[in-house]
């Protein structure tokens, strides 16, 4: 079976702290992957592992079984990202800003096929043309969605997408994560949202301190299961 | 994929309100800068060279005289507007415009624009160079300072590195994006105040001209580049918008305030200049040691008058087939010219030892480093103003021997009585005085031409070299 996202012994050592214990994961595509945990458990340097912002200290993490740290930019080609705050660019429009990232990623649309694919992200096509700078964070982050359909990428990786959306563009999120997932993309991302993350996923790892601590499949349990058990590794 | 970020980055910077209203007032100032510029370098040019005339009448149109009246009455030597100098004023405001020149005696330039204005002149003045090396400075830093850090505190960094960009890349973007940014302001703000330049000039330049323009907008681009690639390494290098803003107004203050006057200080502390009465003195008392034509009781006076008697072998004065008189006088004039000459030089040297040793900062400072290449391109330097009081004095020396020539050849011993022709002086030639060429001016500031250069190619060499490797998110 072929890994669009896979880790291998992956850590991460800052000094004495050990901020990723060895971690052993792979995501087939289309599957979404969510990582619960608190604040400082590791999340974050996971999605910066595998997008090879910072350098492992043991292990290897691989995108599309090339190895990040020896192919920092070949990797980019497969992945997109879409950081918890979203900040687009302010003085762009959402098309703007779409052309850019798509154009840096190597793709030159015609306006036409950019504007589709901020439609299909749920961008409302008054906004298209309008300034970032006004925009929501659930607008940002179709921008974002459309950035990663634009891209064509076969992981897409999430740091806290749903915090400070409200329900609506919670469930507007949710449902293109799912959109996507079933157009073969892998979706791996940290989140504390247990509700969202139990609706959309296919798997949950909890981590805590730096170790993934449990795995288990979203249909394995309930949301408040989920949330019973999540809580009780927390307290632990 | 530079180009397209680089794209993002100038419409970015067209779209901010911070660079719409600094860019506004940069073109106003300069503008203001080179408009009163010109203004006052028209009156100026009027005025000198008016004054020029009325002074070379005045000389030509002299009665028939006594020749060595001639000597004394004299004529003056006004410094001629360099053609760029409205671009830089220099030391220009602080060094006379105007030399009386007669015999046996070497007078400083006088009338200074800072002797003729009020304490606002304490304050400087608002030139095009003042814009140039000071406010656009300031603008590249609030322009850039957080082109990284905040990229780095909204994580949009992390979103253009994660489409396949490196940070050398997203550097390089940045470095062309905004310096097509500043070029929507600086180019054509520049290229009305050349037009003003020509202009003044009515439309007429020659080659030395115009090789002075093209050379002081270059180093101008030069200066302009270590600053903008300066300010995008430290912002790069940096976690936050507000520590690379104080580290970039920092580095500005002790750039652009603090260092030149250190130096300057230092400078003179190192090598002291006499003052002007010192000067006088040391000329006097060094030329007391030659021939006073005024003074027939003058010891070295009769040993030349002995061995002029014995070389024409004679017995007096009066059966000279030369009128002594005059020839007393051109030796007095050649010595104690010859005195001064050497006085002045070494006055000249110790200005330029202390100018040298802000000259050599500019090696650690590229402020000063184009302080000099500009005001020597401009012809306001220190070196020009020596130049034009060294051809005053040519002149001065080669119309007193002129007329001690005359004098000694057409005039007999202790005839004071007799007038010679006018056309004696009337066809002499008037001063005119020749800027130096620009080979010449900028190779009195080697230093600093190197030191610009040295800036400019290290940052170019080092500037995604130094990112890449110190770069953290």
């Amino acid at each position: 079976m072929a890994f669009v996202l896979e880790a291998k012994n992956l850590s991460k050592n800052y000094q004495d702290k050990q901020a990723l214990k060895p971690l052993n994961l792979q995501l087939q595509p289309g599957e979404i992957y969510s990582l619960l945990g608190p604040n400082g458990a590791g999340k974050s340097t996971t999605i910066n592992l595998f997008l090879g912002f910072i350098a492992p200290t043991g292990g290897m993490a691989l995108i599309n079984n090339l190895e990040v740290a020896q192919h920092p930019v070949e990797i980019k080609r497969y992945l997109a990202y879409i950081p918890e705050q979203v900040v687009l660019y302010p003085n762009l429009s959402g098309f703007e800003n779409l052309s850019l990232l798509s154009s840096l990623a190597g793709f030159n649309y015609d306006a036409d096929l950019l504007n589709g694919f901020l439609l299909r992200s749920g961008l409302p096509a008054e906004a298209i043309n309008m300034r970032t700078g006004a925009y929501s964070k659930g607008m940002r982050q179709k921008v974002g969605i459309a950035a990663a359909l634009a891209k064509r990428a076969k992981v897409l990786l999430l740091d806290e997408p749903t915090s400070g959306l409200d329900p609506k563009a919670s469930n507007e999120f949710s449902e293109l994560l799912l959109q996507l997932s079933a157009e073969g993309t892998a979706v791996f991302m940290a989140t504390h949202d247990i509700f969202r993350a139990r609706e959309v996923s296919s798997r949950i790892g909890i981590m805590k301190a730096g170790q993934l601590v449990h795995q288990l499949s979203s249909n394995e349990l309930d949301a408040h299961q989920l949330e019973k058990l999540y809580l009780n590794y927390m307290h632990d | 994929m530079i180009k397209t970020l680089a794209q993002k980055e100038l419409v970015s910077a067209r779209r901010d309100k911070r660079f719409v209203l600094l860019g506004a007032i940069i073109v106003l100032l300069l503008m203001v800068a080179a408009v009163s510029g010109v203004v006052s370098y028209n009156q100026l040019s009027a005025e000198r060279t008016m004054a020029q005339h009325a002074a070379d009448h005045d000389f030509k149109s002299q009665p028939a005289r006594h020749p060595h009246r001639m000597a004394h009455y004299g004529s003056y030597a006004f410094r001629p507007k360099s053609s760029l100098s409205f671009f830089d004023f220099g030391l220009d405001t602080y060094t006379g415009t105007m030399v009386f020149m007669e015999a046996h005696q070497q007078n400083s330039a006088n009338f200074s624009a800072v002797q003729q204005s009020g304490g606002l002149l304490r304050f400087g003045e608002m030139t095009v160079a003042f814009v140039l090396q000071w406010l656009i400075p300031l603008l590249i830093i609030f322009l850039t300072f957080n082109t990284f850090t905040q990229e780095k505190e909204q994580e949009t960094l992390k979103v253009l590195l994660s489409q396949g960009l490196t940070v050398a890349q997203i550097a390089k973007a940045k470095l062309q994006g905004y310096a097509q940014a500043l070029a929507l302001i600086i180019v054509p703000a520049l290229l009305v105040a050349s037009l003003l330049l020509l202009l003044a000039n009515g439309l007429s330049a020659d080659a030395d001209f115009l090789l002075r323009l093209l050379i002081f907008l270059t180093a101008y681009l030069v200066y302009f580049f270590i600053f903008l690639a300066g300010s995008i390494l430290i912002s790069a290098l940096n976690q936050h918008s507000r520590s690379a803003l104080l580290l970039l107004l920092g580095i500005w203050i002790m750039a652009c305030v603090i260092m030149p006057k250190v130096t300057a200080n230092w400078g003179s502390l190192l090598y002291q200049t006499p003052t002007k009465a010192e000067m006088d003195a040391t000329v006097h008392h060094a030329a007391s040691h030659g021939m006073n034509g005024h003074d027939p009781q003058d010891k070295r006076t009769a040993e030349f008058t002995k061995g002029l008697l014995a070389k024409y072998h004679v017995d007096s004065v009066s059966q000279l087939p030369v009128n002594i008189d005059g020839l007393v006088m051109a030796e007095g004039e050649a010595y104690s010219s010859k005195v001064y000459a050497q006085e002045f030089d070494k006055l000249a040297d110790t200005y330029h030892r202390q100018s040298s040793v802000s000259e050599w900062a500019g090696l650690l400072n590229p402020y000063l480093a184009i302080r000099y290449v500009s005001m020597a391109l401009a012809g306001t330097d220190a070196a020009h103003y020596v130049h034009f009081l060294k051809a005053a004095e040519d002149y001065r020396y080669r119309l007193a021997q002129h007329l001690n020539h005359l004098h000694a050849t057409q005039l007999h011993y202790h005839d004071k009585e007799t007038r010679l022709d006018a056309s004696n002086w009337k066809n002499y030639p008037a001063f005119t005085y020749h800027e130096p060429s620009v080979a010449w001016a900028l190779g009195r500031h080697l230093v600093s031409v190197v030191a610009l250069l040295l800036w400019g190619g290290l940052l170019y060499f080092f500037f995604t070299r130094l990112i890449t490797q110190y770069f953290t998110l």
